[in-house]
């Protein structure tokens, strides 16, 4: 055994430890020890240095405190770390020569503990030395800290901020962040292990509090502080997330709201507790569940519950108890019955009250996933029904019987799909609430007088597609509020009422749910969006674009109008984004605009993301789905309409524009029926900001299909999205037009 | 000592961004810059010339410790100076900061005055 680095590595943090200036150890001094005692300790397990172990981590603790200025005796710190390095010299000069040290160094790490004011008797010393390494490494619950630390320094008072603005900035970002703690938390409850969750839940809290001190809001920051504190203990594994502790998040992210909406309304309310607001209570609970005082209410035994409703007396209980034990796999109910002490009625009631306790009678929570497989596997029924169709009139001399019953089987298969759809769906109300407390909001900090109107708020949608559609939707709000929409005096002036106003409305239309967020604003302004483009090289002069193809510029990256970056939109995300998000869900937007009238964003999504609206073409023996929206026109070329020039590759005319021609036939390695595009079929199909004349042999027909995943091996084949069953049963695979184009053009 | 660095501002709450920006701008620093996580302040140090930076401990995506890791493991910046903020005096995370390189750490509330001697304390050193 060699002890030449641990010797190497004290001499080194010794001879820097002896020039330091005006025996003071600075941050970066610190810094330089921390990580030698790192080292040495590293060097030391792996000797077997016991006693270095000792000292090093004691150094280390006082260094740690010394940083956080809980060293109160600076000089006599500075000594002990001194007296402290020179052991160490000694310890491994001995080991070194030796193999072994014969002193104790028990008295020093007792004297730290002691210069610490950490009360540890000698002979526990060792044991302490590792627990208190351990402490750190967990994290010492920040209240215990905060308490031993030096009282804390007093609020910058606000008018030294200068900024009555900042409270207004607080409001609007501290309710956005209160909604998120609302989305995460119902996360957390499917998942309460998922650290992810439990940190999107604890950030919030922590960034308010850390404001509500700035600006000396001590209620919110007090309340925000104990509740960062359960989430910090749940975060380091020392509590489990169970209901209760979902539910006092809940009420004390409630709790911030009403005391953060108190302040809207009166400013000067930040040191009084609303009335209605028991935040003593909700203290104390908070407190309970942190210390696990609160359990699950655990579910009563079936015998108790005959007991206390008088069928049974607690000594037939214990008879029925002691037969049941007998006879393995008897439960306490069929040994009661069989022993006549009760009836089935009477335990299946005592059953019955024993699930109630754990769930409300008329609505249950169900696993998402549960639900999920549900309907995915009521798409295969209805799948495998229309392979029954097919069958049956391809077998002329069915049955009649057979035929009258199979037909009542595919309603009731149908009325099975459409219920089992509807389980997942939620009206949109929800997501239309939350975006006009954000309007209301967001008018509020950009000094703008704003009204909100909803319509269709019944509306369905698939409750995946909510959480998807809801961040995009945010944006183009923004949009609204903070570019579209006047101050009030401008719009007086251009004789509109002084109120602005943002119509959010939503309803279903072919298979898909329209949302339109439209405001009475300025509308775009054609002028600026080209100048823009033009400048940014996006485009090259505006001339012959229509209206419509000038707005749709505004989705391209870069292209904001906005002259100045505010708080609101500022933030470096643009339409360009918000048009990506809505594409991946399958999505298109679209927009109106008129000057002086407003500017009106239609999106329509799918509404549910299983199933996808597509239309089946055939090539050579293949069959492929391509998804209908992304369709624009389906037609046969004509003959004089396909060029092919060299270098620009083949095209076809179709009515005035020329379309890139790709053979599907070629892409795939397929022999097709027809090579010629004026027999075969051209469908012209949109990306993301191109369109192609896709070329197949015929369409088949339209289908509504359940999407499959390929599985992991064939996830990033390009141009394919996925597989799903044909009504025959052989399989189609899905086209994604954009991967279809980015293959075709390599 | 010279007021007009550049400092670049890390914290992923606006308003806490603009709390210390305020604070900044009364003890007569102008030249301020923002960034609302650590991802985002890398790629402004990579295309501006950044003379301090103040970040939060606490981010999305990319923590402050992660950040200052990040900027020290950089041969352009690793001697960039680096205040961290933090909302309490944790021993953990101080030295866990203090390990990495931290120049110095300021403690949530604090005042302009507190700060301005944090960032002159630093600069003196430099």
């Amino acid at each position: 055994m060699t002890y030449q680095t641990l010797t190497t590595q004290i001499d080194g943090m010794a001879s820097d430890f002896l020039f330091l200036d005006d025996r003071d150890i600075d941050i970066a001094s610190a810094g330089k020890f921390l990580n030698y005692l790192d080292q040495i300790v590293a060097e030391g397990e792996k000797v077997g240095a016991a006693p270095i172990l000792k000292v090093s981590r004691s150094l280390s603790h006082i260094l740690g405190k010394w940083l956080i200025d809980q060293v109160k005796d600076k000089e006599a710190g500075f000594g002990m770390i001194e007296k402290g390095i020179s052991l160490m010299q000694e310890v491994a000069e001995s080991y070194k020569n030796t193999g072994a040290y014969g002193g104790d160094v028990g008295p020093f790490v007792a004297d730290c503990a002691n210069l610490l004011g950490e009360d540890i008797p000698a002979t526990e010393v060792s044991t302490e030395a590792v627990s208190t390494a351990s402490d750190v490494k967990t994290g010492v619950p920040a209240a215990e800290i905060a308490a031993a630390a030096p009282p804390r320094e007093a609020a910058a008072p606000v008018d030294q901020l200068q900024d009555d603005s900042l409270l207004k900035d607080f409001i609007v970002e501290a309710s956005e962040y209160i909604d998120e703690i609302e989305v995460n938390i119902l996360n957390l409850e499917q998942e309460p292990e998922n650290k992810d969750y439990i940190n999107a839940i604890f950030r919030p809290f922590h960034s308010i509090k850390g404001v509500a001190s700035f600006l000396n809001l001590t209620i919110i920051r007090d309340l925000a502080h104990k509740l960062e504190n359960l989430l910090d203990k749940a975060r380091n594994a020392e509590l489990d997330v169970t209901p209760p502790v979902i539910d006092v998040v809940l009420d004390g992210a409630d709790a911030l709201k009403v005391l953060v909406n108190k302040l809207k309304t009166d400013p000067e309310s930040s040191q009084k507790i609303p009335e209605g607001l028991d935040l003593d209570d909700l203290k104390k609970r908070i407190q309970m569940v942190e210390e696990g005082r609160v359990d699950i209410p655990a579910k009563k035994k079936l015998g108790e519950i005959l007991v206390e409703d008088g069928v049974i007396s607690q000594e037939t209980l214990k008879k029925g108890l002691d037969v049941a034990e007998k006879k393995p796999g008897t439960k306490i109910g069929e040994a009661l019955i069989s022993e006549g002490d009760v009836t089935p009625k009477q335990v299946s009631q005592a059953l019955r009250k024993q699930v109630e306790q754990v769930s409300d009678a008329s609505t249950i929570r169900v696993d998402t996933r549960k639900l999920d497989d549900m309907i995915d596997m009521v798409g295969e029924l209805v799948i495998t029904q229309s392979m029954v169709q097919q069958d049956l009139n391809m077998s002329l001399h069915a049955d009649r019987n057979l035929m009258r019953d199979i037909a009542q089987l595919f309603r009731i298969t149908s009325g099975l799909q459409r219920a089992s759809t509807g389980l997942r769906m939620i009206p949109i109300k929800q997501t239309f609430q939350r975006m006009s407390r954000l309007v209301r909001d967001l008018s509020k900090a950009a000094a703008k007088n704003v009204a909100v109107e909803m319509e269709g708020e019944e509306t369905e949608i698939d409750r995946n597609m909510v959480d998807e559609i809801y961040n995009p939707l945010v944006h183009m709000i923004r949009n609204s509020v903070d570019h579209g929409l006047e101050v009030s005096a401008d719009r007086l002036r251009a004789g509109k009422p002084e109120k602005g106003l943002i119509r959010l409305s939503a309803y279903h239309r072919g298979g898909n749910i329209v949302i339109e967020i439209a405001d009475d604003g300025r509308g775009l302004n054609k002028e600026k969006i080209l100048e823009k483009a033009i400048k940014n090289r996006v485009i090259q002069s505006g001339d012959g674009l229509t209206d419509a193809e000038i707005y749709r510029l505004i989705f391209l990256p870069g292209l904001s109008t906005a002259e100045k970056v505010t708080d609101i939109s500022g933030r470096g995300v643009g339409m360009d984004v918000v048009k990506q998000a809505v594409e991946k869900l399958r999505g298109k937007i679209e927009i109106e605009s008129k000057v002086g009238e407003g500017t009106t964003f239609i999106t329509r999504f799918p509404l549910t993301m299983a199933i996808i609206d597509g239309m089946i073409v055939k090539v050579g023996p293949e069959r492929y789905i391509l998804p209908t929206t992304a369709i624009r026109q389906a037609l046969r070329p004509a003959r004089e309409s396909y060029n092919n020039v060299v270098g620009k590759g083949e095209t076809i005319n179709v009515m005035g524009q020329l379309m890139p021609l790709v053979r599907l036939y070629q892409l795939f390695g397929i022999e097709p029926e027809h090579k010629d595009p004026w027999e075969a079929i051209g469908v012209v199909v949109e990306g993301e900001d191109r369109s192609k004349c896709l070329l197949v042999d015929k369409i088949v027909g339209k289908a509504e299909v359940v999407i499959k995943s390929l599985g992991e091996g064939f996830k990033n084949i390009k141009g394919i999205s996925g597989g799903a069953i044909l009504g025959d049963g052989q399989v189609g695979l899905i086209i994604d037009p954009e991967g279809l184009f980015d293959f075709s053009e390599k | 000592m010279d007021k007009s660095i550049k400092i670049l501002i890390v914290d992923d709450f606006a308003t806490m961004r603009k709390v210390i920006r305020n604070l900044l701008k009364q003890s007569g620093y102008e030249n301020i810059v923002e960034a609302e996580d650590g991802v985002n302040a890398l790629k402004i140090l990579k295309s501006q010339k950044i003379d301090f930076i103040v970040s939060d401990w606490n981010m999305p995506n990319m923590s402050g410790l992660e950040l200052l890791k990040a900027v020290r493991a950089d041969e352009d910046l690793k001697t960039l100076p680096f205040l961290m903020v933090t909302a309490e005096a944790l021993q953990e995370n101080v030295v866990a900061a203090v390990k990495a390189g931290v120049s110095n750490y300021i403690v949530k509330p604090f005042t302009s005055e507190t700060l301005d001697e944090k960032i002159k304390k630093i600069m003196e050193k430099m």
